[in-house]
């Protein structure tokens, strides 16, 4: 079986999964208490206007109707329409979801440069005084709320020294006409690095100390094994089997809590977003909750499942480039 | 696959503990038993945590921390209902009322608001004694926000957990025990509630159900329960093989007596241990909810809601946002590491190391 056809069986396994989030999210989103066509039209609405928003939103049909209407539209990328915004649900999400996957790559990309070296680094030099400060740094970070360090980076870094913006986050792919400052592309890539960097240390910092955590444990166990001994014992410099025996054998464990570290990733960007006053996928569901937007509310979790989704399937194809003792399911 | 066979082999060393609860005290026993002291047990399992001074360092933040929330929650419980009743006496309906209105004690002097801490000084005035941190924006004492606010991360750390891991071990024992369709079914379900990220799915729940601190428990818990579902598991599917459980089934023992006094006990070393770091996991993610606004609400205390008011106010007194950020960070710190020691000591196979 190549590549292609167990990533397409991987993603067809998935889709129970997502009809289970749109199903508990449709659910959920449906006990929630409030009348949303009340708030939209305030206190003293007439019965007809009522009756027509009801009409409008499919408000007014039983249940089961509804959630196989929401299903149809969802094959046909119809999320509904935002009860608040009054425009579809994808149009607001197509608008939000760029700044979280920006947010969200490059705290990965953060924590997997960190981390990596970090982690080797402290199996290699077991019990030194660099393997103590990795260690507790990777407690700490492991400990420490991401938005409180968020807080502590804006008082430190913003307030304090200004060397960083705290909030208007630039996107990299903005014009540059839509900066004051700004006249190439070069100049629009450099700010929004500036403005991306305190949201992606804030969010990365729990990634950063799981992954050392675990490339350091994963490091120790792969150093161990015999066939390092063996290469030891034929005079193979330290270097090499570092770097080819032990490192990719020990990236297994190390991938496996990246996958799962994504959803970590995903909550945290929510308050990430929320201190950094960026416009993502986050603040949008925050909003929503406090608007009984509940169309809004469903899309959002639809979305940030299949983000979640897609991220696992990407996580089980990695491992095979990763070990070659992985086969796509194939027969021995 | 060679790591995944070795590991069940030292696992099986632990897994007959509870089984055999003398085993390590018989071996202390004989006279020539020393050397051979059994690394099975749960008295070997504390000795062990004794011996990990970081460990120990752990358990002490754990039980201070337990016992400052215990402590506040006799005081909210207790002495505040009879100052309540002594203050009602003396102030009157509509002045208590007022006062409540404004969360600040009718009959305490006012303290000035945004105080630094004993001996710094800032625009407000200067730190004394009477508020050791300082105060807050209303010109409360943060200190007794805080010890307060203990009772909130405790609560919700140990309930929260308590939840996911009863669900958990539930599920995944069952699902492991049975196996083929079961397993299938039960896995999938649990997988899904995997998929949902893990704040947001808190949200989600908040949002139908209103905002309040059970809810936020509630959702943890469920939340966390795929974690001890996925872990018990994979435990369960080499325990069941064991022989012990094979001599149950032949001598007529119902499935579920095997589950509950065979099968969950040996495989729940992981989960304990799991439980440890889940708590901490547990405060963070509340203290974030409770940031957001979705936790416990106003005028209780907790860390994560100081912290919220805090922010805007950064400026003026720093300290403000420090110690309710550094009270979490202590707390999981200690349920960390507290976790690790237990790991270590159950793990036999960095003994040797």
């Amino acid at each position: 079986m190549n590549i292609y056809r167990y990533a397409l069986r991987r993603l067809l396994q998935a889709v129970p999964v997502v009809l289970g989030i749109v199903t508990i999210t449709f659910l959920l989103s449906n006990a929630i208490p409030g009348d949303p066509v009340q708030i939209m039209l305030g206190p003293s609405p007439s019965q007809a206007e009522v009756e027509a928003i009801r009409a409008r939103y499919g408000l007014d049909q039983p249940l089961y109707v509804r959630y196989v209407n929401y299903l149809a539209g969802l094959l046909q990328g119809d999320l509904g329409r935002s009860i608040y915004y009054g425009v579809p649900v994808l149009q607001k999400i197509q608008e939000r979801l760029p700044a979280t996957l920006l947010l969200i790559v490059s705290s990965f990309g953060f924590a997997i440069a960190t981390a990596v070296p970090l982690g080797v680094v402290s199996a290699k030099r077991r019990n030194d005084p660099t393997d103590h400060v990795a260690r507790v740094v990777s407690l700490v970070g492991v400990s420490t709320p991401s938005f409180w360090i968020g807080l502590m980076m804006i008082l430190v870094f913003v307030y304090h020294l200004g060397w960083f913006p705290a909030t208007n986050l630039v996107m990299p792919w903005a014009p540059p006409s839509a900066l004051p400052a700004a006249e190439t592309r070069v100049d629009v890539l450099l700010a929004s690095a500036h403005h991306l960097f305190l949201p992606t240390v804030s969010l990365g910092t729990l990634q950063m100390a799981a992954i050392t955590r675990i490339e350091r444990s994963a490091m120790l166990e792969t150093l161990s094994e015999e066939y390092v001994r063996l290469a030891r014992a034929y005079g193979v410099s330290e270097r090499t089997i570092l770097r080819k025996h032990a490192f990719r054998n020990a990236q297994l464990p190390v991938i496996t809590i990246l996958g799962l570290q994504i959803t970590t990733a995903i909550g945290g960007a929510v308050l990430t977003e929320t201190v950094f006053q960026i416009n993502g996928m986050g603040t949008l569901i925050v909003d929503s909750i406090a608007r009984l937007d509940y169309p809004t509310i469903m899309g959002t979790t639809v979305v940030y499942g299949l983000v979640f989704v897609l991220g696992v399937v990407v996580t089980d194809i990695s491992y095979a480039y990763v070990d070659p003792r992985v086969t796509y399911g194939e027969a021995e | 696959m060679t790591v995944a066979t070795r590991r069940s082999e030292t696992d099986d060393v632990v897994e007959s503990t509870p089984e055999e609860p003398g085993r390590s005290g018989r071996t202390e026993g004989r006279p020539e038993g020393r050397e051979i002291e059994a690394r099975v047990g749960w008295r070997y399992t504390l000795r062990e945590v004794g011996r990990d001074p970081t460990a120990m360092a752990g358990l002490l933040v754990v039980g201070v921390m337990t016992a400052m929330a215990v402590f506040a929650t006799v005081d909210a419980v207790v002495f505040a209902s009879l100052a309540r009743f002594e203050v009602f006496a003396r102030v009157g309906v509509r002045q208590y009322w007022i006062a409540e209105t404004l969360w600040v004690s009718p009959i305490a002097e006012p303290s000035p608001r945004l105080l630094p801490p004993v001996g710094m000084e800032n625009q407000f005035g200067r730190g004394t004694w009477a508020h050791p941190l300082g105060t807050d924006d209303r010109g409360r004492d943060i200190l007794a926000r805080i010890v307060y606010g203990s009772r909130i991360a405790i609560q919700v750390g140990i309930v929260s957990t308590l939840l996911g891991l009863v669900g958990g071990v539930l599920v995944g024992a069952v699902a492991g025990y049975y196996g083929d369709l079961v397993d299938d079914a039960l896995m999938r379900a649990v997988e899904t509630l995997y998929a949902i990220p893990f704040l947001v799915l808190v949200l989600a729940v908040m949002a139908a159900f209103g905002r309040n601190l059970t809810f936020a428990i509630l959702g943890v818990g469920i939340a966390s329960i795929p974690t001890f579902a996925r872990l018990i598991r994979s435990r369960v599917l080499s325990v069941r093989e064991a022989d012990y459980v094979e001599a149950a089934r032949a001598a007529g023992v119902r499935d579920r007596n095997i589950i509950r006094r065979h099968v969950v006990p040996n495989s729940f070393a992981p989960v304990l241990v799991q439980a440890t770091l889940q708590v901490g996991y547990s405060i963070i993610v509340v203290a974030g909810l409770s940031f957001l606004g979705f936790g416990a609400q106003p005028p209780t205390p907790s860390w994560g809601q100081m912290l919220s008011v805090s922010k805007d106010y950064m400026i003026q007194n720093v300290w403000f946002s420090i110690w309710p950020g550094l009270a979490i960070l202590v707390t999981v710190v200690g349920f960390n590491v507290f976790g690790d020691g237990l790991r270590d000591a159950l793990d036999p196979r960095l003994q040797n190391e």
